[in-house]
């Protein structure tokens, strides 16, 4: 190791120490991006769980609810736990009341979605934000929620969190829970990827927004539409055919989506159904990198997030270092720090002059 | 509202239809029987290269696609292009398409399904009407006989077709009269948002689809009213939502029902059962030229 790099090591880790000891109750604000954090969550906390869209019962909780009770954190059911109405967890009105008391709550810290599936862009609109802009806290699920999450980074810029809801626990902590479980109590992500034959080298820095496709590009046109110039951009997707899945990556470009980006990252990647008599002429992998092929910011596919077994809790709307090398792909929350510039570059030349 | 929209030359007798296929595979033989009625009304044929050819699921590469259609945009002596079929992949190559020797000789693009591409992109884009209309596979089995596929050759020539229908009881009753836009609801929740983005504002949209999954159907009427395409129509036409399918855990509604809930807040006419779909009953409309609505105890679409 040379000076420079011991001397930015030494600086992370005190950098990252007072972070650690000093988020209390009140949002944090990032002094570098004067960015709002919502607080991380202390032991006996409580993190409410609700039904924006498909409905959930009480028994596909159990896990869950054991899991964050011995996590330390308490737990609160919202109205729409076991609630029915169509194939959703009550009306499009009871949905978007049941968040907004929780957003409202200050005795609740964290909101865990209970499931996905679809109708969290039929209530959204109703919700008032006003209360959680103030006293911001952490959103928690990824799918369907893919629409909250775009929503709140576009309308108020407040970090979220894409990870596991609470039909995603399994009986024992897994990397998915863990994660999330890390991400809740304020550890900063770092995290490393697979290679892959279709990655593209580089690094960069920005912000990661983004989400499930489908919603993703359900949300063009609207205010809720993703602005995703500068940021690195997280794409995952479970599609029944290729086509759909080229048709969305089609749609996202067209729409610019792709043009400015700083970086993108693809997770969990499926077509559901086998291609038929007549085959599409891409694996799914090809399809969405010829979409950015003539750019030339980081891609990396098979990252560990979205609709697979190991579901990584990543923090969106806050800033990442995203580096593809031929043999590496990390992703490490954080601004780059300041290169630590003249004194050790000037006592290295007069140490080679000597 | 929108900039004059250009109106190509209606087709003459012995003028030429060229048929491509710019999106999935269609056999040769499939558009036999299309070819022989063109002829019967007094058209030329010509083939493009795309007829009959395949690359795995499209009718050619991207590359052989865009050639094909780009001969036939800047062959003088073709007057009009008709589409083989939708399928999927007219997004993949609209944006490289030139477009200068239409502007100066524009024709009729004529089609459906995946072909509402064109539809939005020549209107917003190139500000020219096209039709929304039969495809080759609509002449066969007896179809170039029926009605339905007559209001092309209606339209072709240059008569202004008037459609008149039963009523449905989920209409919704009133007048109005603006541009007629619209097509496969799937394409126009996917042009939404991006290059191809059309205004509706005092437009009457017509809808159709095929194969969609009712809570997709639901999400992506969702899409539309919250992009603001919906608040502002003069009317909504809701034409054939075939084969629709539906999750485990069903969506407990019917597509009317999830039409009729999207637009319950507005109030401009909308009727059901339009005969614009993925089946038999598909009549030609123009996209892009103005027409009037009237939904009472008859319905009619009228251009004007």
């Amino acid at each position: 190791m040379n000076r420079s790099q011991f001397l930015r090591n030494l600086l992370g880790a005190m950098a990252t120490l007072p972070l650690a000891n000093s988020v209390w109750a009140k949002p944090a604000t990032d002094p570098q991006t004067k960015m709002v954090i919502p607080p991380y969550l202390q032991p006996g906390d409580t993190i409410g769980i609700t039904c924006p869209a498909s409905p959930l019962g009480l028994k596909e909780l159990m896990h869950c609810i054991n899991a964050l009770k011995a996590w330390g954190f308490q737990v609160q059911l919202g109205q729409t736990i076991g609630q029915h109405w169509e194939r959703f967890g009550g009306t499009d009105t009871n949905r978007a009341a049941d968040l907004q008391a929780m957003l409202n709550n200050p005795s609740i810290k964290a909101i865990l979605f209970a499931r996905g599936g679809y109708g969290t862009m039929r209530m959204m609109d109703a919700v008032d934000w006003s209360g959680f802009q103030k006293n911001p806290k952490w959103l928690v699920g990824y799918s369907d929620i893919t629409a909250l999450h775009c929503h709140v980074q576009s309308l108020l810029g407040i970090p979220t969190l894409h990870a596991d809801m609470a039909n995603g626990f399994e009986i024992r902590e897994d990397v998915s829970s863990l994660s999330l479980k890390n991400a809740l109590i304020g550890k900063p992500i770092n995290y490393t990827g697979p290679l892959h034959s279709l990655n593209r080298a580089g690094q960069s820095t920005g912000k990661l927004v983004g989400g499930n496709l489908s919603l993703i590009v359900s949300l063009l046109g609207s205010k809720s539409a993703l602005q995703t110039e500068g940021k690195i951009l997280l794409i995952e997707e479970v599609s029944e055919y290729k086509y759909t899945l080229d048709r969305m990556m089609t749609t996202l470009r067209r729409s610019g989506a792709l043009d400015n980006i700083a970086g993108l990252i693809i997770g969990g990647l499926t077509a559901t159904k086998p291609d038929g008599e007549e085959p599409f002429p891409m694996s799914v992998e090809e399809i969405v990198f010829e979409k950015v092929a003539n750019k030339n910011y980081p891609v990396c596919f098979n990252f560990s997030a979205g609709h697979i077994k190991n579901n990584l809790a990543l923090k969106l709307g806050v800033p990442y270092q995203f580096s593809v090398t031929g043999t590496s792909v990390s992703l490490s929350e954080g601004q780059p720090l300041p290169a630590p510039v003249s004194i050790p570059i000037v006592t290295d030349s007069v140490q080679v002059q000597a | 509202m929108a900039a004059a929209i250009t109106f190509p030359p209606y087709l003459k007798k012995g003028n030429t239809i060229g048929i491509v296929c710019p999106a999935g595979f269609m056999p040769a033989e499939k558009t036999l029987q299309c070819r022989k009625t063109l002829e019967q009304w007094g058209f030329r044929v010509k083939l493009g290269a795309t007829v009959g050819n395949s690359f795995h699921y499209f009718s050619g590469t991207d590359a052989e696609r865009l050639a094909d259609m780009q001969a036939m945009l800047d062959d003088e002596n073709i007057h009009a292009i008709l589409c083989g079929r939708g399928g999927y992949g007219c997004s993949r190559i609209i944006d490289q398409l030139d477009w200068k020797k239409f502007r100066k000789h524009p024709k009729w693009i004529i089609g459906f399904s995946d072909i509402t591409v064109f539809h939005n992109f020549l209107y917003t884009k190139q500000k020219t009407a096209s039709l929304h209309a039969a495809m080759a596979n609509a002449f066969n089995n007896g179809g170039d006989k029926k009605e339905y596929v007559l209001t092309l050759r209606n339209a072709l020539i240059g008569k202004k077709n008037t459609y008149k229908i039963a009523p449905h009881t989920m209409n919704r009753t009133g007048a109005a009269t603006g541009v007629l836009l619209g097509g496969n609801l799937s394409i126009l929740a996917h042009q939404t948002g991006t290059i191809s983005d059309i205004n509706t504002r005092g437009a009457i949209l017509f809808i159709e689809d095929v194969g969609e999954y009712l809570y997709n159907i639901d999400r992506m009427l969702l899409q539309l009213d919250r992009a603001g395409k919906l608040q502002h129509l003069a009317g909504l036409i809701v034409g054939g939502f075939s084969d629709m399918k539906d999750t485990t855990t069903s969506f407990g509604k019917t597509v009317e029902e999830i039409i009729q809930e999207r637009i319950s807040n507005y109030s401009f006419p909308v009727c059901f059962g339009f005969p614009v779909s993925h089946e038999e009953e598909n009549v030609a409309l123009k996209v892009g030229a103005v027409y009037a609505l009237k939904v009472g105890k008859t319905v009619q679409l009228k251009e004007v």
